[in-house]
């Protein structure tokens, strides 16, 4: 439902990175989110494209991947917590399954940028520094 | 939708691209055809410095980085006991608000932010005790964001404040992204919601510090089954002391008020445990 605020965000850092590249134009934009949060994908795709209008974001190819929660413990445990298995909902168990102690979600709960792609062009003695970071 | 547009656009061809040499158009259309560079944002494993972009990638990130930066100015900069009542609309948050105004000591400096879509009912209604209180209307926004509360803090002479009172927007999805850099969130589910409540938005309930089960007195007529509530409550964030409340009889507020005490003990400027990314702990 916030998912306008976040597009905005997501836009905004899509462009600055491109600008950081020498490009003026962004074909594509991929967007992780966990699956700990309430960012709806669907959506969350379509108010980047509308708002990516006049851009140069604009008729950029807007991909989404789900980064399922990871959670540490302090007694060395790291892997995928259980679903707690809600009818209705979704949430990451909060209990150790080796020591019973909370746990600590590292991914999960993250929507950020993952990868613009930018065209190849433009003055290329300017872009040695950028490129294939 | 209400969007403040921030983005700076940016021209997507050169005006002079007709006057292109031949070759320099030979790329562009190359570059149309998909030859393309990815940059891929790094998760800090990449041997190189990450640029200013790639630390803000996250935006859910920088949202609660932006209220942990609240929570310094608020708690340990200024001393103020910050307390966040989520929960749907109806729940009774600004009821709850009210009965632990009229339980707050005399020399207590209480303010309070009240976050609506539109209006100031609650806002109206708390000032009736005398309190500074800051209307925030939202819009078509779902929720208050640190953003908003920033705003907000500016018409309160922190240095006088003891408490804040917080009242988000009554909504159970969207303030489990949005952190606001309160010392405890509060959770206010009535029996009115029905018995999945709790299910229906656990990302929520194991985002906050405490869980009120108000109107506790109609559960029965409503045919809410309080154990079932209960149950779900345990068993999606089992850490998360749970208060059951009529709270249009004060019944159970003494106890969340002796527990939000305790809370504001714990977390003065010394001995704060700063656990604040745990699963359930809200106060990032
Ligand atoms: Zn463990």
């Amino acid at each position: 439902m916030h998912e306008i605020s976040v597009a905005s965000g997501i836009l905004d850092r899509a462009i600055t990175a491109a600008e950081e590249h020498g490009a003026d134009r962004i074909d594509a934009i991929t967007i992780e989110i966990g699956r700990a949060t309430h960012v709806n994908p669907e959506q969350l795709v379509f108010c980047l494209e509308t708002i990516a209008d006049g851009t140069a974001g604009e008729g950029a190819t807007v991909r989404t991947e789900t980064v399922d929660p990871v959670a540490v413990c302090d007694c060395g445990w790291r892997d995928e917590p259980d679903d707690l298995g809600l009818v209705g909902g979704f949430a990451p168990d909060v209990r150790c399954p080796e020591c019973g102690e909370r746990t600590e979600l590292v991914r999960g709960r993250e929507c950020r940028l993952a990868s613009i792609e930018v065209p190849e062009a433009g003055d290329r003695t300017e872009q040695t520094a950028t490129q294939e970071r | 939708m209400h969007y403040e547009r921030t983005i700076r656009p940016i021209r997507l061809y050169r005006t002079n691209r007709a006057t292109l040499p031949p070759v320099r158009w030979l790329e562009e259309l190359a570059d149309r055809l998909g030859a393309a560079r990815a940059h891929r944002f790094g998760h800090g494993d990449h041997d190189h410095g990450e640029s200013a972009t790639d630390a803000e990638a996250d935006v859910l990130a920088a949202i609660r980085e932006r209220a942990g930066e609240i929570h310094e100015t608020l708690a340990h900069d200024h001393g103020v006991f910050a307390v966040e009542f989520v929960g749907s609309t109806g729940g009774g948050k600004t009821k709850l608000i009210e009965e632990l105004l009229e339980r707050a000591p005399t020399d207590e400096q209480i303010g309070a932010i009240v976050g609506d879509v539109a209006g100031e009912d609650d806002a109206t209604r708390l000032r009736e005790y005398g309190i500074p209180v800051e209307n925030v209307n939202t819009g078509k926004e779902c929720h208050l964001d640190p953003g908003g509360i920033e705003t907000a803090l500016s018409a309160f002479d922190l240095e006088e404040l003891d408490t804040l009172y917080v009242e988000n927007v009554g909504n159970m999805v969207c303030p489990a992204d949005f952190p606001l850099g309160a010392t405890v969130r509060v959770l206010v589910v009535s029996t009115t919601e029905g018995d999945d409540v709790v299910a229906k938005h656990p990302l929520l309930v194991q985002k906050c510090d405490a869980a009120v089960v108000n109107k506790v007195d109609l559960a029965e007529a409503v045919g809410t089954d309080l154990d079932r509530v209960r149950a779900d409550l345990a068993r999606v964030a089992p850490d998360v002391p749970v208060f059951e409340t009529d709270a249009s009889s004060g019944a159970g507020v003494d106890e969340l008020g002796d527990f939000l005490e305790s809370k504001r003990g714990e977390h003065g400027h010394h001995g704060h445990d700063h656990e604040h990314d745990r699963v359930h702990h809200p106060g990032e």
